[in-house]
């Protein structure tokens, strides 16, 4: 049981964003800035939290910055129809520049080691896990069952219909991205106050890339999507197994795992007939 | 000169002016946001950027992997391959030139040194071109998105740097992880002892002619750029589009490989795990900001080197390190994402038509046409 | 007696007056169709009353009421309903979905497709029609997706039903169908408004009939009081010169030979079904037929841009590889690229002439000369070369393709609806130019859904239906078009 935890503890990052993710994908969005939302979460989490002490704040701030970098995301690409790829790039080099500066400023030039409280567990079993475990029958019944869920996967498969339906293309993409941005804020939260209690720059390491790879490899369902990020979770924790085992591999080549894992998933499935239509694709309304 | 001309180049100065004014509001922003105060910052920038010929030295050298990294970007941007892999070709190429390097003899009799040295540069491109022709073969050939593809070879290339200089490549001693020091011999020369300018940045600004005549003059190019601006025209042209794009995805590695063997050769000498400070990542922002043409990459790249030269001396006196030019290229590239999408909107009205209700109700009323 | 009327509605995009000044009224227990040809309004006066576009000026009243314009969703609430000519169905979605997807009346709660569908289901039975509401819409025929789009429409409730040009897509036998569901609606009492540009159409089935052109009100009157010429007149202004068939150079010159072409469409379905067909030097060989029945796959695996799954396609007299020039059906995706120049876009073609080249390099001057004299000689209106394509109308758009196809004189010339969207003007002039080029002797395939077009340049025409090539007598019908009624 243990074991199983310590397992989704590790895969909860990429679990959490990819679940989000799927949210956003599912209205038409790739957030290439996933990774950026992530990370400035992460560090504003950390502050919050050195500053007052207080776990939950630092939970609910990095979750409201996760809902900010996404809505900004959402602001350039889905409102002012910029590209999505210049956009989050943009985005992730911004937090890159952002958190790196303040981080320094803040705690001194090399980033000395500072640590702060980690979120509370009982046995293992934290509130951001037990909340991502509950997410995902939430989440897929949000997406299945609901008139919200029908009409953003309209938004996701061909907008047209969905403004002849009466429905904003570009609300419910903005909106979509927010509950994408909640589930980012908390993976970066949950790399800072969850498993490390520290930050270190750039910490995400491409996390949000890996999360939108589980996406795919989950084919838009937010089960299957967090179970692809269980694969990644033991792919990170194989480097203290072999540890343990004694075993020799580089210490590099194992850090690396998880990303030729995500690579080679996406290799597996190829070009998914299950993608949605009109994903990436912006919508413009002109009046 | 023509009226036409004229005005083009009218229109040019216009956009440039445009394009400084954002770069230098960008700057100031930034600056404001950090709380640094704003003439003293500035001031520390220009001089630690133009103040002295040292300070143009470290300018210049910081340009040239800008440069050459922009103008791959450009490249493959150009054919409509969102190639963010810039970092893992600058390393992979670097890792090839630095393995190369360690087959040659040390006392270097028999083999020319100059010999050496391009052996040693062409290794760079070849590995670079290979790390980004992966990336191109799995979106031609498995559909799987370059922006995701290039940004996990990022990631493992560092870890295959961090495994090489702590492993087979490692200094003879194995104490550090840096590769072996090459000899003076085997470097790109430097014009002045004293300081880190090398012959480089004459090989970058050369890469910029070269590219800009490929893309506008070449066959090769025209394809490229028609590849990436419209795919289904090419195609039904009976273009091989994926064929072209995993062409321009090899040479965009190429480029980057290319920097890659540049800084090696030219500024390090050797190989660490702080290799590439982000070069290749931050190419991206200096094609974007040049507007994808290879000769704007010149000046757009020298703006972000002297701000990168400018921030370090910034650096020494205030809490602020170069991570601020992050910010800064960010804040300007949402910047221009803004201006254009209000541009485009204004001369959206303006578009005229035989059928105008055909094309602007059809946007508008979603097929209602 | 209730009544939808429009007083006065002007609406202006950027330079184009869509609309000047109408007024129509459109009473209870009447089909009224709206005529014109392409560009005359129809579109904006559809989008208009639909609330998808705000007028500038004008007002619209139902039974008196003021209709709030600019409001797609009040609009609706007030018993507008419009039935969109492209459909606006989630492919991906079941019937039922899609159903339900425009039956809400705000997006909070849960999903109930059988409540949300009960009303559609209804209507369903009433009109007698069963469909696969489990199904999902990709694997509907043409004909059961407007029914569907029709259902949804109605399960919404009111007085007004419009049909923007509902007939485009449908095969004869639902053509018919359709008509009948009209002659329903009004039997119901409702406002039954046609939107339609085939005189036949209109004149089977309207009861009163306006026509617009150029975005100007040019008459209405009861359906009794008009003939086909009269409609004619109103819609163009004056009747074009009948066209002359060109004479066609035909002894015995082999062009292309089509044998057991089979072909597979996107998706892995056999679109084309060994198909057999010559066409002569000089002639225009015309191929018809409602859009999606393999025309367009036929002319990509002709032209070279697919492959055949089996079968031969050759080109008979030439040795070396015949010359192909392709006249793509969709100017703004695979005509043009939008976002280069005019010269570069000219240059599609002329990247493999030899004067223009010199080894891998482009020669700038030679190129600007040889575009330039293209643009005087297709009489293409452009700023400059180096001006964006995007910038350009649509009909200079497609002299740019034109003229860039017919630069060479090329042995095969294949042209897919080539003056969809065109003002008539235009029209004439690429048809022009498409028989000089078989006059000169070029073997022309041209597809087109439209049945005037064919008649107006071909020397030979065929069918497509579900693959296969259609000949002789009946076959027209298929086409839907103004013989069809």
């Amino acid at each position: 049981m243990n074991e199983l935890l310590l397992l989704i503890g590790y895969s909860a990052p990429v679990g959490l964003a990819a679940v989000g993710e799927t949210v956003s994908q599912k209205s038409g969005v790739i957030n290439i800035g996933l990774e950026g939302a992530m990370l400035c979460s992460a560090f504003v989490s950390m502050l919050v939290c050195h500053a007052t002490g207080n776990a939950a704040l630092g939970v609910a701030a990095g979750m409201l910055t996760g809902c900010a970098i996404s809505l900004v995301f959402g602001v350039f690409t889905v409102i002012l129809g910029g590209d999505q790829v210049v956009v989050g790039t943009a985005i992730n080099l911004f937090s890159l520049g952002l958190t790196g500066t303040l981080f320094r400023s803040i705690f001194g030039q090399s980033g000395q080691l500072i640590s702060v409280s980690k979120i509370p567990n009982w046995h293992g079993l934290d509130p951001l896990l037990a909340f991502l475990l509950v997410s995902l029958p939430l989440v897929t019944w949000l997406l299945t069952r609901t008139k919200w869920g029908l009409a953003v996967r309209s938004a996701g498969e061909y907008p047209k219909a969905t403004v002849a339906a009466g429905y904003s293309v570009l609300g419910l993409r903005l909106e979509a991205l927010t509950l994408g941005g909640v589930f980012a804020g908390l993976a970066g939260t949950y790399l800072s106050l969850g498993i490390t209690g520290t930050f270190a720059e750039n910490m995400t390491a491409g996390r949000g890339f890996v999360a939108i790879a589980m996406v795919t490899f989950g084919r838009w369902k937010p089960s299957l999507a967090f179970a692809s990020a269980l694969l990644i979770g033991f792919a990170e924790s194989l480097q203290f197994r072999f540890q343990s085992y004694g075993w020799k591999v580089p210490y590099q080549l194992m850090i690396a795992l998880p990303y030729v894992i995500a690579l080679l998933v996406l290799v597996i499935v190829g070009k998914g007939a299950a993608s949605p239509q009109a994903l990436g694709q912006p919508y413009r309304r002109e009046n | 000169m023509r009226p036409e001309t004229l005005r083009r180049f009218g229109k040019g100065c216009i956009s440039a002016l445009v394009s400084s004014g954002i770069l230098f509001a960008a700057l100031i922003v930034t600056l404001l946001a950090f709380g640094l105060p704003i003439v003293p910052s500035l001031h520390l920038i220009v001089d630690g950027a133009f103040g002295d010929r040292f300070g143009m030295s470290r300018t210049a050298v910081k340009m040239t992997p800008l440069l050459c990294t922009g103008l791959a970007m450009i490249v493959a941007w150009r054919a409509g391959i969102y190639n963010i892999g810039g970092e893992g070709q600058f390393i992979v190429g670097g890792i090839v030139g630095a393995w190369t390097a360690s087959f040659l003899p040390h006392d270097l009799q028999g083999i020319p040194a100059t010999l050496s040295l391009v052996l040693i540069l062409v290794a760079c491109v070849a590995g670079g071109s290979a790390w980004a022709w992966f990336a191109g073969w799995l979106y031609v050939r498995r559909g799987v998105a370059v922006v995701i593809s290039t940004i996990l070879l990022n990631f493992i290339a560092v870890q295959i740097l961090g495994w090489a200089v702590s492993g087979p490549l490692q200094e003879a001693k194995h104490q550090v992880p840096l590769t072996e020091q090459l000899p003076d011999a085997l470097m790109l020369p430097k014009f002045n002892r004293q300081m880190d300018l090398h012959a480089g940045v004459i090989i970058a600004l050369l890469l910029a002619v070269l590219v800009y005549v490929f893309l506008f003059l070449t066959k090769s190019g025209y394809r490229l750029r028609l590849i990436g601006d419209s795919p289904n025209v090419a195609r039904a042209n009976r273009m091989h589009v994926p064929r072209e794009q995993l062409k321009a995805m090899v040479l965009s590695g190429a480029l980057c490989g290319l920097a890659g063997g540049i800084e090696f050769t030219g500024m390090t000498g050797q190989l660490g795990l702080g290799f590439s400070q982000q070069w290749g990542f931050l190419g991206i922002p200096v094609a974007l900001l040049a507007g994808l043409h290879p000769l704007a990459a010149i000046p757009s790249a020298l703006y972000f080197g002297a701000l990168f030269a400018g921030s370090e001396n910034l650096a020494r006196f205030t809490e602020a390190g170069t991570t601020i030019v992050y910010v800064i290229q960010a804040v300007a590239v949402l910047a221009f994402v803004g201006t254009r999408s209000i541009a485009s909107r204004r001369d959206a009205g303006r578009v005229e038509d035989d059928s105008p209700t055909e094309t602007l109700v059809g946007a508008t009323a979603g097929g209602t046409s | 007696m209730s009544a939808l009327e429009i007083r006065s509605v002007s609406k202006r995009f950027g330079r184009v007056q869509a609309l000047s000044d109408v007024s129509v009224q459109f009473n209870s227990g009447e089909i009224h169709a709206v005529l014109g040809e392409n560009g005359a309004g129809k579109s904006t006066l559809v989008s208009i009353l639909a609330g998808f576009v705000t007028p500038d000026e004008g007002s619209i009243s139902l039974n008196g009421i003021r209709v709030p314009v600019g409001n797609p969703a009040e609009c609706r609430e007030l018993g507008i309903q419009l039935i969109h000519q492209h459909f606006t169905l989630v492919p991906q979605f079941s019937g039922e979905e899609n159903l339900a997807l425009g039956s809400f009346r705000g997006l909070a709660g849960t999903l109930d497709l059988d409540s949300s569908t009960r009303e559609a289901k209804t209507i369903a039975e009433r009109l007698g029609w069963s469909l696969r509401l489990k199904d999902r819409v990709a694997t509907y025929s043409v004909g059961e997706q407007q029914r569907l789009e029709i259902l949804r429409a109605l399960a919404l409730g009111g007085d007004v039903v419009i049909f923007d040009e509902p007939t485009a897509v449908l095969s004869p036998d639902e053509v018919t169908d359709l008509l009948g569901v009209l002659r329903r609606l009004r039997d119901e009492g409702k406002i039954v408004i046609l939107i339609a540009h085939k005189l036949s159409e209109v004149l089977a089935v309207a009861d009163r009939v306006t026509v617009l052109r150029k975005g100007v009100w040019v008459a209405s009157d009861i359906r009794d009081n008009v003939t086909s010429p009269m409609l004619a007149e109103w819609m163009v202004g004056e009747i074009p010169a009948l066209q002359e068939h060109p004479s066609y150079i035909s002894e015995g010159t082999q062009g292309l030979a089509v044998e057991k072409l089979s072909v597979k469409g996107a998706r892995g379905e056999v679109a084309v079904r060994s198909v057999s067909f010559n066409v002569l030097r000089g002639e225009v060989f015309g191929i018809g037929g409602v859009d999606g029945n393999g025309q367009l796959e036929l002319a990509e695996t002709l032209v070279g841009v697919r492959s055949a799954d089996s079968g031969t396609v050759r080109f008979g007299d030439t040795e070396s590889s015949p010359y192909i020039s392709y006249i793509p059906q969709d100017r703004q995706r695979d005509g043009l690229a939008m976002g280069m120049s005019v010269s570069d876009n000219l240059l599609v073609s002329g990247i493999d002439h030899p004067l223009l080249t010199s080894g891998p390099f482009l020669r700038p001057s030679a190129i600007h000369t040889w575009a330039n004299g293209l643009i005087k000689k297709f009489q293409i209106k452009v700023e400059s070369l180096e001006a964006r394509v995007s910038g350009l109308s649509g009909g200079n758009g497609q002299k740019v393709v034109v003229s860039r196809c017919l630069d060479r004189l090329p042995d095969l010339l294949v042209a897919v609806n080539p003056t969809r969207g065109l003002d008539l003007k235009a029209t004439q002039y690429v048809h022009e130019k498409i028989r000089e080029a078989a006059a000169l002797g070029t073997a022309v395939v041209l597809v087109s859904t439209d049945l005037d077009e064919l008649s107006a340049i071909c020397s030979r025409r065929v069918f497509m239906n579900r693959g296969e090539i259609m000949d002789g007598p009946g076959a027209e019908a298929l086409l839907g078009g103004s013989e069809a009624l």
